[in-house]
């Protein structure tokens, strides 16, 4: 039986190539989109779990409010990681992380630039499964100026991977003893250090201070622990350990801190959520975002079940060519659930041969696609074990799915109505037909206009003026290496030709330092009195440099001794001053740990409020302070030969500094990288939409074709007595036109609504969908529907009538 | 037995409290004009469809509104049809539309392929068992529709104007051919408009209306 099924199925598909190339390829399509964002979902949902202790790991935050601002930290106060392993018997380890920027590498004469650098507890070897290729965890970063590397640096600086008991230079100076090597941390790992230096070198990590948060810290619970028995003896470890500082500096309790609406909250994350879950101030890399993946995949289950529906509407539109054989299969003695059977083989067989060939489109596809989401992604070995299931799952539901409905309703019809020819017309009584067809285009134009909405926005920032000028800035990076020559560098570089002006800070609007501190409106030191924000320090030439521009008083100046003591506040921070200062008056900041010595500055200067954060969020407070930071040499240039200005400064620094790496940048794609991010999402949609369209014309197509010859008697009756080509196309077209427009109707405002509250609303500034989106979506798609059909219905026009009306 | 087509606005009635007998063996013909009732008649009598009241006793079992299930089994094991547009699959070759009644009452492969030979030499068409039914004459594919008809030796063989589509030469021998079965014991039911055809059964029913209006028993 089930052979006759298969050579039955097999020989239908044959017969009617066009009907099983359009639902094979377009389920081939379907399916290959599926499976990328099946790769893509895997990959991001896999980070982390390499460490066998995942379920027990956590990582601390902070969460402030302080001086009328908020933000939530990955980093904790140094001393929390000892006390969590002495007060908490919950917790079998504690490890920190604290990063202080790139390092130069010693590699015979040359010094190479390496930013995957971290200092770190030796428990981190306890806590994280990093396995060690040469040494072990036991002596691995216990004492000071000690450093565990990966084998890519291993090979990178000595060609082999034993080498613990060498030692690596940094930064010309410093003296690193290897004491392990381990393999290099794996791909899908929210951190990926390449070198690994000794907390205990680092003075920093020895602070008690509970006020100051640098470490991102891990925790190992023990085997059994309850988080939440640990989550509820936060707030107890802050008051014991803070109370003092906070009466000493602030002159309060915690409670009154409280009580004026300001908080210090420890909370953590799992290991495995960090990925796809968090984005606080201080993450270790570049996360994820959950949104994505569920976006993502509710395109993938869209996209399946477009491809789905085609197969259903053209097998039901082609009923009428099977409904013979039904009727006949009835009268011989099938029964109905052996006719399902049949059918349901037929489906699952069409969905075998389309995931095969999506199997094989996905794995070619794949580079081009992790271009796209900016992955790394390939089908190993281990991947098969998961990925060979779910292609076996995905041709039973799949064929299931797209073959449940034609294989009820083709079982289900009667044989002698069949028999006599009463149900010639497969195409009629198509209701759930059309609901299909309104479901995939309400599918692609919802995907239009949402692909429209993310692109206006992309748009929008790319056109917003932030404030600042990024065009024609070249940033210089790590100039503090050029140690006292860092100003000789800056003044050569600003008599370069081509070179309009040069300011020398790491602050910059793009990336870079980030500096977050609390100044004071009176020398008394009262949370009343406090205005938290980004204070950065910055030369005179800084704000022409960035082509930022004054609201009031005037910019710092090299001739006055005073400006030593002067700030520039942005238009945010004296609109949360509310009038309390203002230009010409002073401030007061702590200059000592003990806020002891206090600094009075004046306000000489108010800033045009610039952009220096991602648009999601407002302008928030910034204190500029007039001094000396060497993180980076910025440089903007006026002329279109920017490689050669390039070539120029390069070799100024090789001049000054022969054995240093140049590294730079260009600010505007410093500006790009923040949105790189949406930048992926906005292509990867663009592909998925075209691929929603492409299937869901394809069925139309289909469809059409099948319409065309349902009505070839009538069409042929109407060109006897008189219709021309355009009444025929345009009665033939009409109906799905109508459907078009009622997808239109339906999938306008939901998607206008569902991308201003779920992704035009998490951003501070944005461009709210426009009116022309949604004609400009409705209208596509009503052409690309109408430019499909018409191909179907001319040639149908164009038919001789006396052919149609003889075979009929 | 009744039967009723009802629509929206209108009921017609298509078999109108008609009683007939057909005993094992006879070859019965079925006549009247368009719209009488014969095609209804043969479609209840095949366990196609159900009576609207009535009785209807096969071989003395009461069938009349039994389950679906149940009538394809007393179907696929007891009657054969005859159609006149064939109904062949065409995506199943001759031999494989032969075959296909067995495959439905479990017939065992080995099995299958001696009787459907058997019955393929019988129709003289054993030359075609491998075309498929668009490479047969018309003929040729209404002796493919008789031999899966007889394949599994039905007690009763419905045939709706087996001769319709042919012409008289096919005709004439397709008539032989149902003659020879009814000769072998098989009870055959034929509705047509053929009086030429009708000649070749025992008796005549002639439908009006949905009743008999008179029996013609042939001699």
């Amino acid at each position: 039986m089930f052979r006759n099924y298969i050579k039955t199925a097999f020989r239908s598909l044959k017969k009617n190539k066009g009907f099983t190339f359009i639902n094979v390829f377009g389920l081939a399509l379907g399916l290959a989109v599926c499976l990328l964002i099946v790769f893509y979902v895997v990959d991001e949902l896999g980070y982390d779990r390499y460490n066998t202790k995942a379920d027990r790991i956590y990582r601390l935050n902070n969460d402030i409010k302080f001086g009328g601002h908020e933000d939530s930290y990955a980093v904790i106060p140094a001393p929390t990681a000892a006390a969590l392993v002495s007060e908490f018997p919950e917790v079998e380890n504690a490890a920190r992380f604290r990063q202080t920027g790139s390092f130069r590498v010693k590699k015979g004469s040359q010094n190479i630039q390496e930013d995957k650098v971290t200092f770190a507890d030796p428990a981190i070897f306890n806590i994280f499964t990093l396995p060690f290729v040469d040494g072990s965890a036991t002596d691995a970063l216990k004492a000071p100026h000690t450093a565990v590397i990966n084998e890519t640096l291993a090979k990178k600086y000595f060609g082999r991977t034993d080498v613990v008991g060498k030692t690596l230079v940094l930064n010309d100076t410093e003296n690193y003893k290897i004491t392990g090597v381990i393999k290099d941390i794996p791909r899908q790992s929210h951190f990926r250090f390449d070198l690994f230096l000794s907390m205990e070198t680092l003075a920093e990590s020895k602070q008690t201070t509970w006020l100051s948060n640098n470490f991102q810290t891990y925790m190992l619970l023990k085997p059994g622990a309850n988080i939440k028995t640990v989550e509820s003896k936060f707030s107890d470890l802050i008051n014991r350990h803070s109370s003092a500082e906070l009466q000493q500096f602030l002159h309060m309790s915690m409670s009154d801190l409280e009580k004026q609406g300001n908080y210090f909250r420890f909370s953590v994350t799992p290991l495995t959520d960090i990925h796809l879950k968090s984005n606080r101030v201080a993450e270790m890399g570049e996360n994820g975002n959950i949104q994505y993946v569920y976006i993502f995949s509710a395109i993938a289950i869209f996209i399946l079940f477009i491809a789905c529906v085609n197969f259903m509407n053209l097998s039901t539109a082609r009923s009428a060519n099977r409904a013979r054989e039904v009727g006949v299969r009835k009268v011989l003695g099938s029964a109905r659930k052996d006719l399902v059977f049949q059918f349901l083989t037929e489906s699952i067989l069409i969905t075998l041969v389309a995931t095969l060939i999506a199997a094989v489109a996905a794995w070619l596809s794949l580079p081009l696609f992790n271009q796209m989401a900016g992955k790394e992604m390939s089908i190993t070995l281990k991947a098969l074990t998961w990925l060979l299931p779910t292609l076996i799952f995905i041709v039973v539901f799949v064929g299931c799915l797209a073959g449940s409905y034609p294989a009820f309703f083709l079982s289900g019809f009667q044989p002698i109505a069949v028999l006599k020819g009463k149900l010639s017309g497969g195409f009629k009584n198509g209701n759930l037909r059309s609901a299909l067809v309104i479901f995939q285009f309400f599918i692609s134009i919802f995907l239009i206009i949402g692909t429209l909405a993310i692109y206006n926005q992309l748009k929008y920032i790319q056109n917003k003026d932030l404030g600042f000028n990024r065009e024609q800035v070249l940033v210089i990076k790590h100039a503090w290496i050029l140690g006292n020559q860092t100003e000789t560098f800056k003044q050569e570089i600003k008599q370069l030709p081509g070179v309009t002006n040069a300011s020398l800070t790491g602050y910059t609007p793009t990336g870079g330092n980030r500096n977050s501190s609390t100044i004071y409106t009176s020398p008394v030191f009262d949370l009343k009195n406090a205005l938290n924000g980004q204070v950065w320090t910055v030369d005179a030439d800084y704000l022409p440099t960035m082509g930022m521009h004054l609201a009031a008083g005037r910019n710092f100046s090299k001739e006055m001794a005073t400006d030593s003591t002067s700030l520039i506040l942005n238009e945010s921070a004296i609109k949360l001053l509310n009038g309390k200062s203002n230009l010409n008056q002073f401030l007061y900041k702590p200059l000592d740990d003990q806020m002891k010595k206090i600094g009075k500055y004046k306000i000489i200067g108010i800033v045009k409020d610039f952009n220096f954060n991602s648009l999601r969020e407002n302008v928030t407070p910034l204190i500029l302070t007039y001094g000396k930071d060497q993180g980076a040499l910025n440089v903007r240039v006026s002329t279109k030969d920017v490689k050669g200005v390039l070539a120029q400064i390069e070799r100024k620094w090789k001049e000054l500094s022969p054995n240093q790496s140049f590294s730079f940048s260009f600010m505007d794609q410093d500006f790009d990288a923040i949105y790189r991010s949406e930048q992926r999402v906005g292509s990867i949609c663009v592909a998925f939409t075209t691929f929603a369209i492409i299937i869901a014309c394809l069925g139309l197509f289909g469809l059409a074709a099948y319409a065309a010859e349902q009505r070839n008697k009538e069409i042929g009756i109407r060109k006897v007595l008189g219709a021309g080509v355009t009444s025929i196309v345009t009665m033939l077209s009409k109906d799905f036109i109508k459907l078009v427009f009622i997808a239109i109707l339906l999938a306008a405002p939901l998607a206008w609504w569902f991308m201003q509250r779920f992704f035009l609303e998490s951003y501070a500034y944005r461009q709210n969908i426009q009116w022309w989106v949604v004609v400009v979506a409705a209208s596509g798609a009503v052409l690309i529907a109408f430019v499909t059909i018409s191909f179907q219905s001319i040639k149908a026009a164009l038919i001789n009538p006396v052919k149609s009306l003889r075979s009929e | 037995m009744e039967k009723y087509y009802r629509t929206e606005e209108v009921e017609t009635i298509a078999l109108n409290k008609l009683s007939m007998e057909v005993k094992e063996g006879e070859f019965v013909a079925i006549m009247g004009p368009s719209g009488c009732g014969k095609s209804t008649l043969l479609n209840i009598l095949g366990m196609l469809d159900d009576p609207d009241a009535g009785s209807y006793l096969f071989n003395g079992t009461e069938v009349a509104n039994v389950g679906e299930r149940k009538r394809a089994d007393l179907r696929k094991h007891n009657i054969g049809f005859v159609f006149q547009s064939f109904n062949l699959i065409d995506e199943l070759t001759v031999y494989e539309n032969v075959e296909l009644p067995l495959i439905y009452t479990g017939v065992a492969s080995s099995d299958r392929v001696k009787r459907v030979e058997e019955v393929l030499e019988k129709m003289q068409i054993m030359h075609r068992r491998n075309h498929y039914p668009q490479q047969l004459s018309g003929g040729q594919q209404q002796r493919v529709a008789i031999a899966r008809a007889v394949v599994n030796k039905p007690k009763l063989i419905l045939a709706d104007e087996p001769t319709g589509n042919l012409d008289s030469s096919n005709g004439n021998e397709v008539m032989e051919l149902l003659t020879d079965l009814n000769e072998q014991g098989t009870t055959i039911i034929m509705v047509t408009h053929s009086e030429h055809d009708a000649r070749y059964s025992h008796r005549i029913i002639r439908l009006l209306d949905g009743q008999t209006v008179m029996e013609n028993i042939m001699i």
